[in-house]
Formats: C-alpha cells, sequence, structure tokens
C-alpha cells in the first residue's frame, strides 16, 4: 500500500470523531429540552450554556475534519 | 472556469471549490500583493455592510418608521445579549462584538445571494462563503484574543492580570497561558471547519443531484449552519471577554 491510499484510508477513520460530537450534542440537546421543560423562566441561561457546550463537543469533530483535510491536501 | 460544470469530476469540483485562487496581484513599491477571491469578496461584503450602516443610519425620527425600528430592535438584542453574557462592564464591547456578529452573518449569507452557473450561463463573480478561507477565521480569531488580553490588562489593572495567571492555583500557570494560544485556534478552526465542511457537501450534492435537492439541503447547510456558527463565534467571544474582565 502506497503513501497516498494509506493517507485516504487515514483521512476516512479520522472523520469517525464525528461519532463522538453526534453522542455529544444529542446528549446536551436531550437535557437541555429536559430542562427548559421543566423550568421554562431559565430558558435563556440554559440556552447559553447550551450553545456553549455544543460548540465544545462539536470542535473534535471539526478537529477530525482538519485531519482529514490535511491528510488528504498535505 | 474554464472547463464546463458537467465535465468536471467529483474531485476536481471540490479541489477547485476550496482552492482560494488569486484575482489579481496589486504592485506598490516593488511589492507585489496578491489579491485572493476572498479579499474581494471580503471588499463587497464590507462595501455593502458600510452602504448599508449609512442608509439606515441617516435620518434617525423621534417616531421611528419599519427600517429604523428593525434597526433597534436588532442593536438592542445585541446589547442585551452582550449585557447578560459578559455583565456590568460588558457593554463596552458590545460594539466590537456586534460588529464581528454582523460580518460574520453576511460574511456566512453572502454566497447565497450570488447567482449559480448552469445552462451554458458563467457568472462573472461568484462569492463563495468567506470563512471558509482559513486566514479569515484565523484574522478575527487573533482579533478577539488581542481583545481579551488588553481588556484583561486594563480592566484587573497589570497586576490583577498577573494574579490572575497564577489563579486559582501556581500550578496552573501554564494551563492559563496556553489558553492564550488555544482559544483562537478553536475559535479560528471552529468556524473554519464548520463553514468549509458545510461547503464541501453542498459541492458534493450539487454534483450528484443537481435539481430539487441542493435548495432544500442548502437551507440547513448554508442558511441554518452560518447562522448558528457566527453566533456560536460571537457568544464564545463574549464568554472569553467576560473571563477577561471579571
Amino acid at each position: 500500500m502506497d503513501v497516498q491510499s494509506a493517507a485516504l484510508i487515514g483521512a476516512g477513520v479520522a472523520v469517525l470523531t464525528g461519532l463522538g460530537a453526534g453522542f455529544g450534542i444529542g446528549l446536551a440537546t436531550g437535557k437541555t429540552s429536559e430542562a427548559i421543560a421543566r423550568q421554562p423562566e431559565a430558558s435563556g441561561k440554559i440556552q447559553g450554556a447550551f450553545l456553549l457546550g455544543i460548540a465544545l463537543a462539536e470542535a473534535t469533530a471539526i478537529y477530525g475534519l482538519v485531519v482529514a483535510l490535511l491528510l488528504i491536501f498535505k | 472556469m474554464s472547463a464546463p460544470e458537467h465535465a468536471m469530476s467529483i474531485s476536481e469540483r471540490i479541489t477547485q471549490g476550496i482552492s482560494i485562487k488569486t484575482v489579481f496581484t496589486l504592485h506598490i513599491f516593488n511589492l507585489s500583493i496578491p489579491i485572493s477571491d476572498t479579499v474581494v469578496s471580503t471588499w463587497i461584503v464590507m462595501a455593502v455592510l458600510i452602504l448599508a450602516s449609512y442608509l439606515l443610519t441617516r435620518r434617525f425620527r423621534e417616531t421611528p418608521k419599519k427600517p429604523q425600528l428593525l434597526l433597534e430592535a436588532f442593536i438592542g438584542f445585541i446589547n442585551d445579549f452582550v449585557k447578560e453574557n459578559a455583565g456590568h462592564h460588558g457593554k463596552d464591547f458590545a460594539a466590537f462584538l456586534g460588529t464581528i456578529f454582523i460580518f460574520l452573518i453576511a460574511a456566512n449569507l453572502a454566497p447565497m445571494l450570488t447567482p449559480i452557473g448552469g445552462f451554458g450561463f458563467e457568472p462573472a463573480f461568484v462569492i463563495k462563503p468567506l470563512t471558509r478561507d482559513i486566514n479569515v477565521t484565523a484574522a478575527f480569531a487573533i482579533t478577539v484574543i488581542v481583545t481579551v488580553f488588553f481588556a484583561g490588562l486594563i480592566y484587573k489593572r497589570p497586576l490583577g492580570w498577573l494574579k490572575s495567571l497564577v489563579q486559582p492555583s501556581p500550578i496552573m500557570l501554564p494551563f492559563n497561558l496556553l489558553e492564550y494560544a488555544i482559544k483562537p485556534l478553536s475559535l479560528c478552526l471552529r468556524l473554519f471547519g464548520n463553514i468549509l465542511g458545510a461547503y464541501i457537501i453542498m459541492q458534493l450534492i450539487e454534483a450528484v443531484a443537481p435539481v430539487i435537492f441542493p435548495p432544500v439541503a442548502g437551507l440547513y447547510f448554508d442558511l441554518f449552519d452560518g447562522l448558528i456558527q457566527a453566533v456560536v463565534f460571537a457568544f464564545l467571544s463574549t464568554i472569553y471577554i467576560a473571563e477577561a474582565i471579571e
């Protein structure tokens, strides 16, 4: 197997980071809905924490994308 | 674009989509500065925003009409947002964060307004999402972190800022210093990666199913994702500034 095809397989593997991000964002969204249902008057603060949380959870997937791009266009 | 669109393979299409072309080169004082298409698009967006802010703020009245009402509601929203998240001193940064927010919205949504080619028609200039160029997002991230640094220095006084570096214990010093590198890096890569990812997916959809699907998928990938990422960037910048001035 030459280097190019190994890099392409590596890029595919790197995109598996999306698993974690999807799981994390799903969990965060579920809990946010629960929290808003329980206390609708605090929805502003809950949404703030939610946005921060998904931004951080999503970062892993983005790093995966960046690594994949680096592997493809090195 | 020399070859017609249908003659390109998918990988060529994507490579062409994410590559940043040099439109022309500027010659000043023996320096030759390459001007990329991102810079030209940025100029267009800037011109539109400056013109819009001039026209919208030109005639303010006591009894506002519709554009002024919308503008006031939007600015009020930004001010409340910053005040709520960055505390009492935060309102000093409302203009800065609002500017970033408005520019990012314009930059992420501008490509939706440009014509797309097809049926033998090739538009002269296509605005691609500006934030698909990592240089744009890096510039924004650096601006934010410089603001965070000086905000901390000014609002906490230099001594207080030095003290905040060793909070909660001196062992945290290297991590607190590292934050000044990690924060802009993650800000920059998050926006870049999201917009580029959405852009590549849109290119794929347009290559595979060019008829009905692109507008539907574009609602999510262009409109929703662009808006959400602008909000997230502005929100994280607000949080970082709030941390610095507390």
